[in-house]
């Protein structure tokens, strides 16, 4: 504490992280006129420098593999070389730990825009249902809200940013307000055939990428490569979508490389400001506001809350309920893959696409749950195509061909034969799922750091199960032949490893009794009016709809209610 | 994408410095990633003719003999035909030498394996691997892909076997002889994922797959002729 610089200046809002919600507070409150600062702990992004959309693989000598063929040793950059992913699983100087019999993986993106920039782009409304699941099964918790509450904010969400999608009128999956979608790739038709010939709803893929032009970002090119990061801004990022739109306002002030350390109370308990480190020069800066939103992630929104300790708050800030870090919650993955004759031989066509499947399967089995022996349902994505050849693209036909002519052939054969699905399914929170302030260890910026603990209930193992001999039943169905794992291997690969799918929510949930909930509906803190969690923090569960959508809606309907509650003069 | 071969045909001509010139251009265009594309090709594909013109690459890690092994090697394992060239030419030795030279790990498995196998083949045949006639060395090739394929199924009845609670105790029980060819499968599978992903991530390996995308266009469409055949070969055939 050698250094501590307190800012004169007093800040409107200072915002903690710069992904979905962070973007969406952002974006929200400028637009209301507000003055926001933003903190993020990696650099600003420059997409001219960063993104490497459209390059080929032999344009850099290592191909892809990474100095020194890193990538064959998992030591590669997370998604590949290619890919704008900034982070991974491990961050230097910045650890986590895991409780002892626990797996638990947390990738953390350092950099404006955070995950955003790299992730998969689905968007999924949740259900009318998902928002009470304890009413349906006697399991988990309600939520303090309704579709009802959030439905107009998913609107104004899908609207700004674009989604693309159809009107089916399936209870599980909302429809929302839609850009057209792209039509389905041959192999997708194929999945389609066998699906309706199971009954399994198979329905044009909700993305956030847009097919026209919206608010000045052109349509999407088609190059498929919206994990590299898109140059165009023709996908939602909020860096490109949300936040260097704000820069232009001159309303919003970014700081980079800002560590948050805690956020600051008064002698009265009364939320104050931000304390930070600049990790450019490792000093602490404190700055004081009117509000905070965090929206670092949950888990490092849960840890900020925690390690914000003081004489009112002993356990940490917002957490009287002592359920910050609590309750967390990943989604159940598993995958499958198929070889599918009836492509081989097929002419040779573009399949990029708008980055990702042009179709998807959403839960459809929602009045069977007794039947299934499960309580919580999944949706189905799909994998297929001729992609760009990479590092690894052809070592499972190298090593099933040997070499010379039949490996050759063999690959010409079986390129764009596989088809893949991965099963994305709710888990129901359980309580030895948590994490919490390490006791012993602390980052190379001197901020304790949180320790996991995590474990998957028969519920997913049940569900897994489902997804894998449904993903066997579409395959063979086309036609084709389950590929990949055996028996014996299967067993310790039947379910993602917890984190892995990066839907890690639920750490600060929302609740209307300030004794089992950390925020009440519109994410404000139940112990700090002028004190709002903006990330995954306060989902109540994790429905098989990805999360990012929902933290956009619920950003931004937090920050209409902040902004009104600052022109009333509550906060 | 119709212009596309007219744009190809037009930047052939174009000088490097032109080339150079039209990609500082393009990426002052928001759209113009078709053009910096293609542009960006022609001068990588310069430089490559420019390398072949200035003489023979020069090894970083590998001494002479053991570079011109994996050539051979590179050569056998992704052939030249009528459709493209070989692993070899397309950069596969090059690939290699260079990312070995960057990693003491890597280094040891290449140089250590292209000894091994220098040995070997001094045992079977008399002669080192480059040395050898052809048909030794694919006979030597041969014996790794078999021996590969043979720890592959024990491996999985092996673990079956492991697997059954009724056998767990007899776990360590070494009930298969290990091959001695072990050395050699796991260095040739690393030889061969290397080359092989030198091989298609190259122009030639990527034209030789008829990779179609990494472009722009407006409106994204499916061939019909495509969708026709998928459904004509599938179980969904009318």
């Amino acid at each position: 504490m050698a250094q501590v610089r307190r800012s004169p200046e007093e800040h409107e809002v200072v915002v903690v992280g710069s992904g979905a919600g962070g973007g969406s507070a952002v974006q929200v409150l400028t637009e209301k006129g507000i003055q926001v600062t933003l903190l993020e702990a990696g650099p600003m992004l420059d997409p001219a420098k960063e993104f490497k959309e459209h390059m080929w693989p032999y344009e850099v000598d290592h191909r892809g593999a990474e100095e020194g063929g890193a990538a064959y040793f998992g030591k590669g950059k997370s998604f590949g070389y290619f890919t704008t992913s900034s982070g991974g699983w491990q961050l230097e100087g910045e650890p986590y730990t895991v409780g002892e019999g626990s797996e638990f993986l947390w990738f953390r993106s350092r950099i404006i825009g955070g995950r955003t920039n790299h992730y998969g782009r689905m968007s999924f409304r949740f259900s009318d249902y998902d928002f009470k699941p304890y009413d349906r099964d006697g399991l988990g918790t309600n939520w303090p809200i309704s579709y009802q509450d959030l439905a107009p904010y998913y609107d104004k969400a899908e609207a700004f940013i674009g989604v693309t999608g159809s009107k089916e009128g399936i209870r599980s999956a909302p429809d929302g307000v839609f850009q057209d979608p792209p039509p389905p790739k041959a192999h997708e038709i194929l999945i389609k055939k066998a699906c309706d010939r199971i009954g399994i709803p198979c329905i044009p893929n909700r993305r956030a990428v847009i097919t026209r032009e919206l608010n000045g970002r052109p349509p999407c090119h088609y190059c498929g490569q919206c994990g590299r990061g898109c140059l165009t801004a023709s996908n939602y990022a909020s860096s490109q979508v949300q936040i260097f739109p704000a820069m232009k306002t001159g309303k919003l002030k970014v700081i980079d490389m800002a560590m948050a350390r805690e956020v600051l109370t008064d002698g009265n308990g009364k939320v104050v400001g931000v304390s930070y480190i600049d990790k450019r020069t490792r000093a602490e800066e404190r700055i004081r506001c009117r509000a905070v939103i965090l929206a670092a992630s949950a888990c490092e929104s849960a840890r900020i809350l925690l390690n914000s300790k003081s004489k009112h708050f002993p356990h940490g800030l917002a957490n009287g309920s002592g359920v910050v870090g609590r309750f967390l919650m990943d989604t159940v993955g598993f995958g499958l893959s198929g070889q599918v004759p009836a492509l081989e031989g097929l002419p040779h066509y573009d399949t990029d696409g708008f980055g990702g499947a042009h179709l998807y399967m959403p839960w459809w089995l929602w009045e069977k749950h007794n039947e299934v022996g499960f309580p919580r349902g999944y949706h189905i994505e799909i994998g297929g195509g001729y992609g760009m050849p990479g590092i690894g693209s052809f070592h499972r036909q190298a090593r099933k061909y040997g070499y010379g002519k039949n490996l050759k052939e063999g690959v010409r054969k079986e390129y764009g034969t596989t088809v893949g699905f991965a099963g994305r399914g709710e888990m129901i929170p359980n309580n030895h799922s948590y994490c919490e302030i390490d006791p012993k260890v602390v980052d190379k910026w001197g901020i304790p750091v949180l320790r996991f603990h995590f474990k998957w209930t028969d519920y997913e193992w049940k569900q897994a199960r489902h997804m894998e001999r449904t993903f066997a039943e579409i395959i063979e169905t086309m036609g084709g032949k389950v590929l990949g794992l055996s028996a014996a291997e299967r067993e310790s690969s039947g379910i993602s490893v917890p984190g892995t799918i990066i839907h890690e929510v639920g750490t600060a949930r929302m609740g209307n009794d300030p004794r089992t909930s950390a925020v009440n509906g519109f994410c404000q803190a139940h112990e700090a009016k002028n004190l709002f969690v903006c990330d995954g923090g306060p989902f109540v569960s994790n429905p098989d709809k990805n999360p990012t959508l929902t933290i956009n809606a619920l950003s931004w309907r937090s920050c209409d209610y902040l902004a009104e509650e600052m022109r009333k003069g509550h906060v | 994408m119709s212009n596309t071969s007219e744009t190809l045909i037009q930047i052939e001509d174009m000088s490097r410095r032109d080339a150079l010139r039209s990609i500082a251009l393009a990426v002052t265009v928001v759209a113009g990633g078709q053009m910096k594309l293609e542009a960006a090709q022609h001068v990588h594909s310069q430089a490559k003719e420019e390398k072949k013109k200035s003489g023979s690459y020069k090894a970083k890690l590998f001494n002479e003999h053991e570079f011109k092994t994996l050539g051979r090697l590179a050569e056998l394992i992704v052939p030249a035909d009528a459709v493209s060239g070989s692993a070899r030419d397309a950069g596969a030795p090059e690939f290699i030498d260079l990312l070995a030279s960057q990693n003491d790990d890597l280094a040891a498995i290449f140089t250590g394996g292209l000894s091994w196998l220098d040995a070997e083949m001094r045992k079977r045949f008399s002669a080192p691997f480059v040395e050898a006639k052809a048909e030794q060395q694919t006979a030597m090739l041969d014996l790794l892909v078999q021996a590969e394929q043979t720890d592959r199924d024990r491996k999985t009845k092996g673990q079956t076997y492991e697997a059954s609670e009724h056998y767990k105790h007899f776990k360590s029980y070494g009930i298969y002889a290990a091959s001695d060819l072990g050395p050699g499968v796991a260095f040739f599978d690393w030889a061969r994922k290397m080359t092989v992903d030198a091989f298609y991530t190259s122009e030639i390996g990527i034209k030789d797959v008829d990779f179609r995308g990494n472009g722009s266009v407006s409106k994204y469409e499916v061939p019909k002729e495509v969708i026709d055949y998928a459904l004509n070969h599938s179980p969904f055939a009318s």
